[in-house]
């Protein structure tokens, strides 16, 4: 008996925030339409897939490996990144250039987000600012875990 | 012996030491490129200066003897002073191509830098252009942007191997380091070359761009390439960053041993490399099929089983057993016990590769490490004879695949194809493994620990240098299980 209406109690509790904020926001909303300014405004859902919020400058997204002008990659395979990353995601192989000033280049920069904790070290760390985080592509998912082993030399 | 100070250190140094070498011994490192301790001194690289009490200049550590009661500063402000400022001329045509250079994370100009320098760059102006990558011979490549003209591979061409294939060309601004009209280095000691050059400028192509230094894992054993036994540095990489048919080992480098090979090894043992990465045996193979879920202790009760079987006074003529003088003492005096004197064989054979030429300097004659070991044991080698092996012999224990160096595949096939129950344990793949009921994966010299004997008698215990490959043991560790698994105590760890 006692035990039921703890449970009871709680759930009234709970049903008063909810009704609290509804109206809270309803108030907000409403005066808003009537043209009076507060201070506050009332919530507002994003609609997400059909509607984005902006994401900030410095906000750590998909990484991307910049290319020179003539279309090869910019990184030079120093292995870097490589040596910095925590989570141990990033797998780099490098090549030989036939450009005497070049030398080496980057055949294959294979980022696995499965591991990645998007910290940003491999962009910190490079020294002819080959990657960077800065797509904005934060809708990262696959159905197998192959699928998020990213090959970015060839974006 | 002549008493000396430095840093105000009491040093004895026996007479005619430089300061240099007297300063490491009292552990003080003084920074230097040109100075190797195998050569004299060349004192141009002007990085060794240090303050010696009654002169007015600065002196080179390296070019300078010791005396009775000399009185050597090596840190103090005018001696931190003359280093940043050598770094910093150095530095000054030096193309600070470390992201793409092979050298960096074991480079002294980086090094040095880091502990004497830390300068802004002040040249304005454009470095000169020289040649990036310039093929001297045997895989080496030079890259006179990086070169700082310490002349060691010079001296090392000129003084160790005699060849002399390299010399310095041009003056001032224009000096280069280049072969002779068109001469490439050849010698069997060429890729000393890149491990004394203290910058990136001569790279191994067998090397280049494969990874960076600091991933290496360095484990120092004895080469196995030939009787001399030089110490070498296997460098391995282990799990991570390293992926499906990735290399593992990815360079073998001279180790120090002055009782031996000094500071060198010859190319021959520095291919090495390709010996323990490629065509290696991981699965037990059973009919020349590999077992993913078989186990080599399993397999092994098999040969195990096939031994007993042969009732105990025939054992002598019908089980044969061939080894091979790659095997360290301590597996050698195992087989022994276990084949001679347990089991009580007489057919115990040796196939070893067949000796190749000795170059005068490292490299012997004998193509096995062990060959002094082998008779210490007790061992008194000889070939098979394969007509008498076809004829009697019921079990056959082949360790190695150098009886293919001695006889032809054919030959052997025709001889050994009447055998019934043929057992061959060795670390790489080959046409014997299609003869065998049973191949079992085996480690190498520089995955196991053991002792050699060189050719001078020299007793030498290593240790594991690389981890084998999972699922591969030592014949060591396949030994002493066959014994336990026969019921003879011979005080091994039970690997089964």
């Amino acid at each position: 008996m006692f035990k039921g209406w703890l449970v009871l109690k709680e759930l009234l509790r709970g049903a008063a925030i909810t009704a609290r904020h509804f109206f809270v926001n309803m108030t907000f909303h409403t005066l808003k339409l009537f043209g009076v300014r507060t201070k506050r405004r009332g919530a507002v859902t994003i609609q997400y897939p059909e509607e984005r919020k902006e994401l900030s400058p410095r906000h750590r997204s998909l990484h991307r490996v910049l290319s020179r002008e003539d279309g090869k990659p910019r990184c030079v395979a120093c292995m870097l990144c490589v040596t910095v990353c925590p989570s141990e995601c990033l797998s780099v192989e490098a090549a030989e250039d036939d450009d005497p000033e070049v030398q080496k280049y980057a055949a294959r920069f294979v980022v696995d987000l499965n591991r990645c904790c998007f910290c940003g070290f491999c962009v910190e760390a490079c020294p002819v600012d080959a990657i960077r985080m800065d797509t904005g592509e934060i809708r990262l998912a696959a159905e197998a875990r192959a699928g998020l082993e990213l090959p970015l030399e060839k974006r | 012996m002549v008493g000396l100070k430095i840093d105000g250190r009491p040093v004895q140094a026996p007479e005619g030491t430089n300061v240099l070498k007297a300063a490491e011994q009292a552990g003080v490192s003084i920074p230097h490129f040109c100075y190797h301790p195998a050569f004299e001194a060349e004192g141009n690289c002007r990085m060794c200066l240090v303050e010696v009490e009654g002169l007015p200049k600065l002196e080179l550590a390296c070019s300078t003897v010791v005396r009775e009661g000399m009185t050597v500063w090596t840190s103090t402000p005018r001696v931190l002073q003359a280093r940043k400022d050598v770094l910093e001329f150095l530095l000054a045509e030096h193309p600070l191509d470390c992201p793409i250079c092979d050298k960096a994370g074991e480079c002294k100009l980086q090094e040095y830098y880091d502990r004497h320098g830390l300068f802004a760059g002040r040249f304005v102006e454009a470095k000169e252009k020289r040649d990036k990558k310039a093929a001297i011979g045997k895989g080496l490549l030079l890259d006179r942007e990086r070169c700082i003209l310490c002349t060691r591979c010079v001296r090392f061409l000129r003084k160790v191997t005699g060849t002399g294939e390299l010399g310095v060309f041009e003056r001032g601004v224009r000096t280069e380091i280049g072969i002779y009209d068109g001469v490439p280095v050849d010698n069997n000691y060429s890729g000393n070359l890149v491990d004394i050059c203290p910058v990136g400028a001569i790279t191994d192509a067998d090397f280049r761009f494969k990874t960076r230094a600091w991933f290496l894992k360095k484990g120092p054993t004895v080469c196995p390439g030939c009787s001399r036994g030089c110490a070498i540095v296997v460098e391995s990489v282990s799990g991570y960053p390293l992926g499906e048919g990735q290399r593992r080992i990815f360079r073998i480098k001279a180790g120090e041993n002055p009782a031996v090979n000094g500071h060198w090894i010859c190319d021959f043992g520095r291919s090495g490399r390709r010996d323990i990465d490629e065509r290696r045996h991981v699965r037990v193979m059973k009919n020349a099929n590999p077992e993913e879920e078989l186990s080599w202790q399993k397999a092994l009760a098999d040969v195990t089983a096939r031994i007993r079987a042969v009732p105990g006074p025939e054992r002598a003529a019908k089980i044969a057993v061939v080894l091979n003088s790659r095997l360290t003492c301590e597996e050698l005096v195992l087989a022994k016990r276990v084949f001679a004197e347990s089991l009580g064989l007489g057919k115990i054979f040796f196939a070893d590769p067949k000796p190749g030429v000795a170059d005068g300097f490292l490299l012997t004659e004998e193509r096995v490490p062990n060959a002094r070991g082998v008779l210490q044991a007790g061992f008194s080698p000889r070939l098979p004879d394969l007509a008498m092996l076809a004829a009697s012999v019921e079990v056959l224990l082949v360790f190695g695949l150098h009886l293919l160096d001695h006889f032809s595949e054919e030959a052997v096939f025709r001889a050994l194809a009447g055998i019934p129950w043929k057992f061959l344990f060795s670390s790489h793949a080959g046409p014997l493994d299609r003869l065998a009921d049973f191949v079992f994966p085996v480690a190498l010299p520089a995955e196991k620990s053991g002792t050699y004997i060189n050719v001078d008698g020299l007793r030498q215990t290593f240790g594991r240098a690389v981890e084998p490959p999972p699922g591969v043991v030592s014949e060591r560790e396949i030994l002493g299980c066959l014994a336990n698994g026969l019921g003879l105590n011979m005080g091994e760890p039970d690997a089964c």
